[in-house]
């Protein structure tokens, strides 16, 4: 199966060969190649290098392609703050503008068009992925719900409004529900194949304000991306639980939630009504701060409790700029080589018992005729990052000739995994060379190879 | 029901004008500013309670409090006139590089509820401000906001200005904000966390033993 097939199948309840795996790499996949949030959501070269680099080193089944909730609000007359590591701010509120009188506000009429603000760097960027990953990988078009998009207009008067003026806020809301309509048709028109309508607002009402002003907006909603012929998920952050069977009655093909939420208890629901449940790794703690061994750990240990149907694999929510490669790269593994996967975990709760203590020659570096390049791999067979990293080891190989040596160890081999730990190898797959660490799951570019070996060559 | 028990209700309902009215009236009826204060302070405690354990959400928090600032806004003068003080004072912020503040105003609210002054930096606070507010405003604890990964590590920063700026012994550093757990306070040495605004509320209250 590719990886769009496996998705569309874990849409239809089918079991699937692998875990469906859809990692949110918004403005991480930008950290990357080395480009800033800002310039990755304004710049759709950046953007679409940056997205083409995260399927290459992630594996993903699935893939968002702009994961930014102001973009319908930019167009809108919102102001933003734009920021080197996240996503950019809304900063101003043009139906909370009335000094005089708090409640007062005009509901808009003007719906964006397709050339408006950042739209076209979207469908553009979703045109040149399609064209690139799209037989592979399935597609996603990220829109704002309806209730985040007039939080965004209307500021926390929103809120209140729902309360002091219910009608008012009806009508806002009906407002947003066409702009959240019109961009989807963008989307779908430029080849996305699902549509993830993102409101993370939903998550700060009550059951009975759900029902009462956003269950039938959002049911609309997705009866129109099943007529525009594509896929629909909700995804909402926030502790979500108490609106998921809610949510599930507006028919969404599918509901993504973060770790706010007992996923397994969700998906108690979500099942019965045959909608994929996605998630929910938690961000700070497992994907930002922990290890390898601990996402590999959390990973597997989701996979199981989620069962083999009705699930997708992803993060709780877009993963924050800094997560480390080599974590994103271990959940991979966890849903399409969960053996490999478990061999990172066995490896690490093993440091105590020292099962791995077999003697282990390091090289003599200095002396050596020619550098060294050493590739520590989980699996260049089976690890996508991996296949990727060792291509281009071996592409310098091809170039080098006898001037290098280039050798891998993969971690499934017992002892490889003891000169992982006396050299010191923190993160998997990495590239050093004559000894030293060159790079960390992250593939260098071919010039800056050529550049690092031509210096390690100079010095023998 | 009494009159204080009116104000109470009221507050729960948010009803800003039977809240302003009902205030002016137990005044009228020779209730003391204190009395009053404390008629709106559990009408708010109430709500604090229910928002924790997800009985009622930001819809009903906000309009509770709008209340509860409408009737402050007419009790004031009563409480300065009758010399009836705070229990305390902390700051607030959200974090430098983050606007979001929905959270750090119900925290605000929650813990003005309890009778403590909030001195409110606003959002994208960078850590010297909440070093040189506390000390201008005497404050007792400082409250870090983020609602971002990307922030939240600002706050090791406030820690660490506070420790520079000698007055790390002095203040109560508390955190909180969606990314943020007890294990990241532990983490980056500060002294309290709270998951949401009531428990943030309760933690403060529980430092001045008058509160």
């Amino acid at each position: 199966m590719t990886g769009k097939e496996r998705v569309y199948t874990a849409f239809s309840g089918s079991p699937t060969d692998k875990t469906v795996w859809v990692p949110f790499a918004g403005v991480h996949a930008g950290k990357l190649k080395g480009y800033s949030a800002d310039e990755v959501l304004s710049n759709v070269d950046y953007l679409v290098s940056s997205l083409v680099e995260a399927n290459n080193l992630y594996d993903p089944d699935g893939q968002p392609v702009v994961f930014d909730l102001q973009i319908e609000a930019e167009t809108l007359g919102c102001k933003l703050l734009w920021s080197d590591k996240t996503p950019p701010t809304v900063v101003s509120h043009p139906l909370a503008e009335n000094a005089a009188d708090a409640e007062s506000f005009e509901v808009p009429t003007h719906i964006p068009g397709p050339t408006e603000g950042r739209i076209p760097l979207c469908t553009e960027a979703m045109r040149r992925m399609k064209a690139a990953v799209g037989e592979r990988t399935a597609l996603y078009g990220l829109i704002t719900g309806p209730m985040t998009l007039a939080s965004h207009l209307r500021g926390t008067e929103l809120f209140m409004d729902l309360i002091l003026q219910p009608e008012k806020a009806h009508e806002l809301l009906a407002y947003c529900l066409e702009v959240a309509k019109a961009v989807a048709g963008y989307y779908v028109q430029a080849g996305m194949d699902v549509i993830a309508v993102v409101d993370p607002m939903v998550s700060q009402i009550s059951p009975d304000h759900f029902e009462e002003f956003l269950s039938p907006v959002f049911t609309q909603l997705f009866d129109h991306i099943r007529s525009l012929k594509a896929l629909s998920s909700f995804f909402v952050c926030g502790n979500a639980t108490r609106n998921i069977e809610s949510m599930c009655k507006t028919r969404p093909n599918g509901i993504s939630v973060d770790e706010n939420v007992d996923l397994v208890a969700a998906k108690r629901i979500t099942d019965r009504y045959g909608i994929v449940m996605g998630g929910n790794l938690p961000l700070t703690t497992i994907m930002l701060m922990g290890n390898q061994a601990d996402n590999a750990k959390a990973a597997l240990d989701l996979i199981e409790k989620a069962g083999e149907k009705w699930f997708i694999l992803s993060p709780g929510c877009d993963m924050p700029y800094d997560t480390p490669p080599e974590n994103v790269i271990a959940v991979a593994q966890a849903a399409h080589n969960p053996d490999l996967a478990r061999s990172i975990v066995q490896a690490a709760g093993d440091k105590a018992n020292d099962t791995f203590d077999i003697p282990v020659d390091i090289p003599d570096y200095a002396h050596r005729a020619v550098p060294l390049v050493e590739v520590f791999t989980l699996d260049s067979a089976s690890c996508a990052a991996c296949t990727y990293m060792m291509a281009s080891a071996n592409d310098m190989k091809q170039l080098f000739g006898d001037a290098i040596d280039v050798v891998e160890y993969k971690y499934t081999i017992r002892e490889n995994v003891a000169r992982c730990r006396k050299v010191g190898v923190k993160n998997l797959p990495s590239i050093y060379i004559d000894g030293e660490l060159a790079w960390s799951s992250i593939i260098p570019t071919r010039e800056e190879f050529i550049a690092a070996i031509q210096k390690a060559i100079a010095a023998h | 029901m009494s009159i204080l028990d009116d104000i109470s209700l009221s507050l729960q309902m948010g009803k800003l004008k039977e809240t302003k009215e009902g205030v002016q009236l137990a005044l009228d009826q020779g209730h003391s500013a204190n009395e009053v204060l404390n008629a709106l302070m559990a009408g708010m405690s109430i709500i604090g309670d229910k928002f924790k354990v997800n009985e009622i959400f930001v819809p009903e928090v906000l309009i509770a409090a709008r209340a509860m600032n409408g009737g402050m806004s007419v009790l004031k003068p009563y409480l300065v006139s009758q010399g009836v003080k705070t229990k305390g004072k902390i700051v607030i912020g959200t974090v430098k590089g983050d606007l979001h503040d929905i959270g750090k105003n119900l925290v605000k609210m929650m813990i003005e509820g309890r009778g403590i002054e909030v001195v409110d930096l606003g959002s994208d606070v960078p850590p010297e401000r909440f070093i040189q507010a506390a000390q201008d405003e005497h404050a007792s604890v400082i409250c870090c906001s983020a609602l971002l990964t990307t922030t939240m590590v600002e706050m090791k920063n406030v820690v660490q200005k506070a420790e520079s700026a000698g007055i790390r012994n002095a203040v109560k550093i508390m955190i909180g904000g969606a990314p943020v757990t007890d294990a990241y306070r532990k983490a980056i040495g500060a002294d309290l966390y709270a998951p949401d605004a009531a428990s943030a509320a309760e933690t403060v209250a529980a430092l001045f033993p008058a509160a």
